[in-house]
């Protein structure tokens, strides 16, 4: 297994126990969402650590430990490198043309902080609008960051999804 | 001569499914995905008359556990009363048809209305009626227990219902599709168990494009181009070559794919890791002796789509899926999926299955996403051809590889020949007594041949008393 993203940088950037303010965690959240709205998904790689995970949990799944429910997501690094290379393609035919997407972030917390990884959760709300309708997805982040000199990185990035179920045609081809 | 006539013609004139045996043409008219007096006949002629995949028992691993679903648009209420034994109540009030509980699940002995505070043991007998003097007596209370689902048969697990009582024994319903509902039992020693976390989505879609959908192995490579790199890349093997498809009888059909192969904890792959390759020899040894080496072939070394019509789509690859689909209205259906796992399994190889298996189906994998694409596609692309007064143009069509329907050969998974099992029942159980229009009926089949000597795997053996039914059988009288 490679140890490279696609455009050749090492990230494997080492560990830090520096004090992270919610204002850094807040940007960093932000500048994310910026770049999955307008589609940056090779950047938006880059903020996850090598062998980082993806996960959106089923809407019924409750306390379900991870890995023994079900899941509408549940990407493993290579996963989630395979994943952004099929948003990429034009062959993704769910993705393209690509969904509009639109997402408010918000009530961001600091959670515990152990070594140089750092719980944080957030409130999103991401509207998503592609053939004719708009659904809305609202839910809570509930990451696993890990903090290095240079910024913060994702262990584990998981959105839980505050919904009864999907609506019809709210397929999360998009990333949530 | 098949073809529907090309003067204008109402949509109700149309045939339904034209089968032309001389051009080796099979369409399908666009009403039966949009039009609601239809979809109002397949809840009375379908939903109503045959049974129904309700749920897997292990959903309710203990007494007073309970889940609510619907089934046809009937609200109900799954659950395994304070005795173990299993119901499906309609989860409507008996007094005034409030709906009763109104938790998706969750475990309780009684089920109480809100409404008046009637209350009932999970048995479905009255528990209690606030004021109950004021009924003429004990035995017009004792009337008012819940009501139930008609039937409820349990076969390796998977619970059917069905909402009249005059429907044969399920074993006959599913004929031979039950044996491979029983390989899945068989797969791992201690059974099978559905896991916590359903995904449920709904599709803009009529329910008989996702029925179509997963018996089209023709759509795989170009729908899942994507997909199918990631498995390449991942040292994955995917073929479509040598691939069957096969109509199982009473609108139940299969793939069985020997050409995506990987089948945790049964069939190894490089990309399940060096651990899980020891795990796998020693469960076959297991599996070799406890069914024998030729029935442990059979389970192990072949994947499996499996539909048993009319709502229940099993897929049995890598890992395994259930899929429940909900018909809502014409263009909109409701899907409930779960994971089925063995019991008791190593979380490593949990671990492993549910990342394989999410990765793959359901609406937010690397593949499900692109057919969910295709049934909305489909349903927005036919308003194309509505109510054109060109008649012919308003039909799909579902003729690819049918000169194998003719020879009696089976046809191939990227062929069509699956989906016009599907089609030539269901367009029998939707005309049945009512109103639907299927036009004159087709030409007779010609004398099939007979099928080639050697299946593989034993399917001549399962499909041996099923031939003659089928030729001979209503199921050929398909609409003009």
């Amino acid at each position: 297994m490679t140890a490279l993203h696609p455009d050749g940088t090492d990230t494997s950037l080492a560990g830090s126990t520096r004090t992270v303010t919610r204002a850094e965690v807040e940007d960093f959240l932000f500048a994310e969402a910026e770049l999955l709205d307008r589609q940056r998904y090779d950047e938006w790689l880059t903020l996850f650590v090598e062998g980082g995970r993806f996960e959106i949990p089923t809407t019924d799944a409750g306390d379900t430990p991870a890995s023994q429910g079900g899941y509408f997501v549940c990407d493993d690094w290579d996963l989630l490198r395979a994943r952004v290379k099929r948003l990429r393609s034009r062959k993704a035919h769910a993705e393209n043309p690509a969904s509009l997407t639109h997402r408010m972030i918000a009530n961001v917390r600091l959670l515990e902080r152990d070594g140089d990884e750092l719980a944080v959760t957030a409130n999103f709300i991401v509207h998503r609008a592609r053939d004719g309708h708009t659904n809305a997805f609202h839910g809570r982040y509930v990451h696993r960051l890990q903090v290095t000199e240079d910024g913060l990185r994702f262990r584990l990035r998981r959105a839980v999804l505050s919904l009864e179920r999907l609506e019809a045609g709210a397929r999360l081809s998009f990333i949530l | 001569m098949t073809s529907p006539s090309t003067s204008p013609a109402s949509d109700g004139a149309a045939p339904l499914v034209v089968q032309d045996w001389e051009r080796l043409a099979f369409r399908v008219h666009r009403r039966a995905y949009r039009d609601e007096a239809l979809f109002a006949a397949e809840r009375a002629r379908i939903w109503e008359r045959t049974w129904l995949y309700l749920g897997h028992e292990t959903e309710l691993p203990k007494p007073n556990d309970f889940k609510v679903r619907a089934l046809g648009g009937r609200p109900l209420i799954f659950t395994r009363d304070s005795t173990g034994e299993l119901h499906a109540f309609l989860n409507s009030c008996p007094h005034r048809g409030t709906v009763l509980c109104r938790e998706t699940q969750g475990s309780s002995r009684h089920f109480n209305c809100f409404y008046h505070a009637w209350a009932f043991h999970n048995t479905g007998e009255v528990a209690a009626i606030p004021d109950p003097s004021a009924y003429a007596d004990e035995e017009y209370k004792a009337s008012m227990r819940l009501r139930e689902v008609a039937k409820l048969e349990v076969f390796e697990g998977f619970v059917f219902v069905s909402f009249t009582d005059d429907v044969p024994p399920l074993v006959d319903h599913l004929g031979p599709a039950a044996d491979y509902m029983r390989m899945i039992s068989e797969q791992h020693v201690a059974g099978m168990e559905v896991l916590p976390g359903t995904q449920l989505y709904g599709v803009r879609g009529n329910w008989k494009l996702a029925v179509e959908n997963a018996m089209d192995g023709y759509h795989f490579s170009p729908t899942h181009n994507t997909f199918v790199g990631y498995l390449r890349e991942s040292g994955f093997a995917v073929d479509d070559d040598d691939q069957y498809a096969y109509n199982l009888g009473n609108g139940h059909s299969l793939l069985i794919l020997t050409g995506h192969g990987g089948r945790i904890s049964m069939l190894w792959e490089p990309r399940f890791g060096e651990a899980e390759r020891e795990r796998t020899a020693e469960h076959r040894r297991e599996m070799e002796l406890r069914l024998g080496s030729e029935r442990a072939h059979l389970v192990a070394d072949e994947s499996h789509i499996l539909f048993v019509f009319p709502n229940l789509l099993l897929f049995d690859l890598e890992g395994l899926s259930i899929r429940q689909l909900e018909p809502v209205a014409p263009g909109h259906t409701d899907v409930r999926a779960w994971q089925l796992a063995p019991r008791g399994e190593d979380p490593a190889v949990r671990d492993l299955r549910m990342r394989t298996m999410v990765s793959f189906v359901g609406p937010g994998g690397l593949a499900t996403p692109d057919d969910i694409e295709a049934y909305e596609a489909v349903q927005r692309g036919i308003e194309a051809t509505a109510g054109d007064g060109r008649a012919e143009l308003d039909y799909s069509d579902m003729s690819r590889g049918m000169a194998a329907d003719v020879s009696g050969e089976r046809g191939r998974s990227t062929d069509e020949g699956a989906m016009r099992g599907f089609w030539r029942h269901w367009v029998t159980a939707v005309g049945e007594g009512g109103p639907v229009d299927l036009g004159t009926p087709p030409p007779p089949h010609p004398e099939p041949t007979p099928l080639p000597s050697k299946r593989p795997h034993g399917l001549d053996e399962i499909l041996a008393g099923l031939e003659t039914g089928i030729v001979s059988g209503s199921e050929e009288v398909a609409a003009r």
